[in-house]
């Protein structure tokens, strides 16, 4: 019983989300491991999302544009473009694995294409392993308890 | 009726404290306003003097310094109880401060350097500090060192929150007299600061931004009058709340953000990320990767007093 | 054995307490000055560019 990750998916309306949409019309078969979140450009994406979707529970991001040159608002896949660069860099600082974050471009007309990138990136993903954020929090702070009760500062006085 | 307070500080400079002190001949206004019932830095109240308090004795409690072992949590925990109205004093309180960083090591790490690796310390006996020892028959205890720094409002409930590192004192001072006035804002409220981002009180002049390189501070000598991100210096004035009185810039220096980020952001750090991100000037990847190669150790300039309240919290282990 | 604690030590920067034994005769076995702080400086600031120091290692002491 491997791993199933669990991946964000932020699709842009124009291009990524349509593509999607189009490889389930075109009735493909690919893996159901993305949460798609359609959003109107790939330069919407603000960084805290792509953060935020790993701090509560995503073990891999992807963000998908138009490309270079069809975005819809003009500049805004640049925009996301530039900001995921910068995510990469700082993510491994984080502790990690850049590779779960992916940025791809798809048209309205790759349904195909949306297919075979969602089933690589589980692969991908799979392989990383489970990022279990919150359970390696929690880890991290499980000794981070007040201690002493009973000999907590008493401050001036008497004690036993 | 006068207002009691107290003053403590957690893992902390004292920075917020001489900031109190700084409001100079205003401090005479404040010890009208106000009767102090613990401030460490200045009066020999103790630790059994608070717990010998009814619950919400105290109107309110100015706590500076961040979380970072057993007994701030515990001493929050009781001047939580004991005060009606708490309030984050400090970038430290407020988002971890620059303690904040350790969260960058481990519990381990930081005990090893400091007691066994540390070039200047002699400790042959390989000694490291123990909750509980017992020395010639007598027992002594020491707070747990937490492996991860926590904010105030991550153990306690605050009720207001004076940004900065340190606060600017006039802005002490005008929040303590809303206090004294009964003039607080809605609960969980920023106090003592602007609503708009340091730019907007930033006196240099700001244009186009295309940023072709970043330069670290010491890399060129930046102009008199235009904007430091510009220019091509990292400075966190968009990410950052107003109300320091642009202090840093008008010392030639760029923004690091002491002032925490501006309502409904949830991590500073990363916001800083995508304003830079936004404003660089290429948009072919290996142009945008030349210019981010000269960004140097991103994660903790833009998290410089906020990592301890980021989303992430920590460096995973 | 008794032990008085004076918790915290005041009018200094810093955190510290003083745990005082007294044997049955009521005078002092021995007296202990504890630091129940530390925040790891000498750790975190590995890795921060030079230039940065300054203004990191300040927050050491706000006094």
């Amino acid at each position: 019983m491997s791993f199933e990750p669990k991946i964000v998916g932020f699709l842009c309306n124009w291009c990524s989300y349509t593509g999607a949409d189009l490889a389930g019309t075109a009735r493909i078969k690919y893996a159901p491991n993305v949460r798609s979140i359609r959003v109107m450009c790939s330069g919407r994406v603000d960084p805290i999302f792509v953060v935020k979707a790993f701090a509560e529970g995503a073990d891999g991001v992807l963000i998908a544009g138009c490309h270079p040159g069809d975005c819809h608002y003009q500049e805004g896949n640049y925009k996301a473009l530039r900001r995921y660069l910068l995510l990469k860099r700082i993510l491994p600082e984080y502790g990690i694995e850049p590779q779960r974050l992916r940025l791809e471009w798809i048209a309205a007309s790759e349904g195909e294409r949306f297919a075979q990138v969602v089933n690589e990136f589980t692969e991908q993903v799979r392989n990383l392993g489970p990022m279990n954020f919150k359970a390696s929090l929690f880890e991290s702070m499980k000794n981070d308890v007040v201690v002493h009760e009973e000999h907590a500062p008493q401050g001036t006085g008497e004690q036993q | 009726m006068k207002l009691k307070i107290a003053i403590y500080w957690g893992a902390a400079c004292g920075g917020c404290d001489v900031a109190i002190l700084d409001t100079h001949e205003k401090l005479l206004e404040i010890a009208d306003m106000a009767d102090i019932y613990l401030w460490p830095i200045a009066m020999d109240f103790k630790y059994s003097d608070v717990r010998a308090m009814k619950d919400k004795y105290l109107d309110a409690v100015l706590f500076s310094g961040g979380v970072r072992n057993s007994e701030n949590e515990e001493i929050a925990l009781l001047l939580r109880r004991k005060a009606k109205t708490m309030i984050a004093l400090g970038a430290c309180a407020h988002l971890g401060g620059v303690p904040g960083l350790a969260n960058m090591y481990t519990r381990e790490d930081i005990m090893n350097r400091v007691y066994l690796e540390s070039e200047s310390i002699d400790n042959q006996g390989k000694t490291l500090p123990l909750e509980n020892t017992r020395v010639d028959g007598h027992d002594l205890e020491l707070p747990r060192f937490y492996n991860v720094v926590k904010t105030l409002s991550q153990v306690v409930d605050v009720d207001y929150t004076i940004p900065g590192c340190p606060p600017a004192s006039l802005q002490i001072y005008s929040a303590l007299g809303l206090i004294a006035d009964d003039m607080l804002p809605k609960t969980g409220s920023v106090i003592g600061a602007g609503d708009r981002a340091l730019c907007d009180e930033c006196p240099r002049k700001k244009g186009e931004k295309t940023i072709t390189r970043i330069y670290r501070t010491h890399e060129k000598l930046p102009d008199a009058e235009t904007c430091f991100l510009e220019q091509g210096f990292i400075c966190l004035g968009p990410a950052t709340r107003s109300g320091c009185g642009s202090r840093c810039i008008k010392s030639w220096t760029p923004c690091r953000g002491c002032y925490g980020p501006l309502d409904d952001v949830s991590d500073q750090g990363i916001k800083m990320l995508s304003a830079l991100a936004s404003v660089l000037e290429p948009k072919e990847e290996r142009e945008i990767n030349a210019i981010l190669d000269t960004v140097v150790d991103p994660l903790r300039t833009f998290h410089r007093f906020s990592l301890a309240s980021s989303m992430l919290r920590r460096r995973k282990a | 054995m008794k032990r008085i604690a004076i918790d915290p030590i005041t009018r200094l920067e810093g955190h510290g307490k003083i745990m005082i034994f007294l044997n049955e005769q009521g005078a002092v076995d021995n007296a202990y000055l504890q630091i129940p702080e530390l925040r790891g400086f000498e750790k975190f600031v590995e890795g921060l560019p030079v230039e940065e120091i300054p203004r990191v290692v300040t927050r050491i002491c706000g006094v």
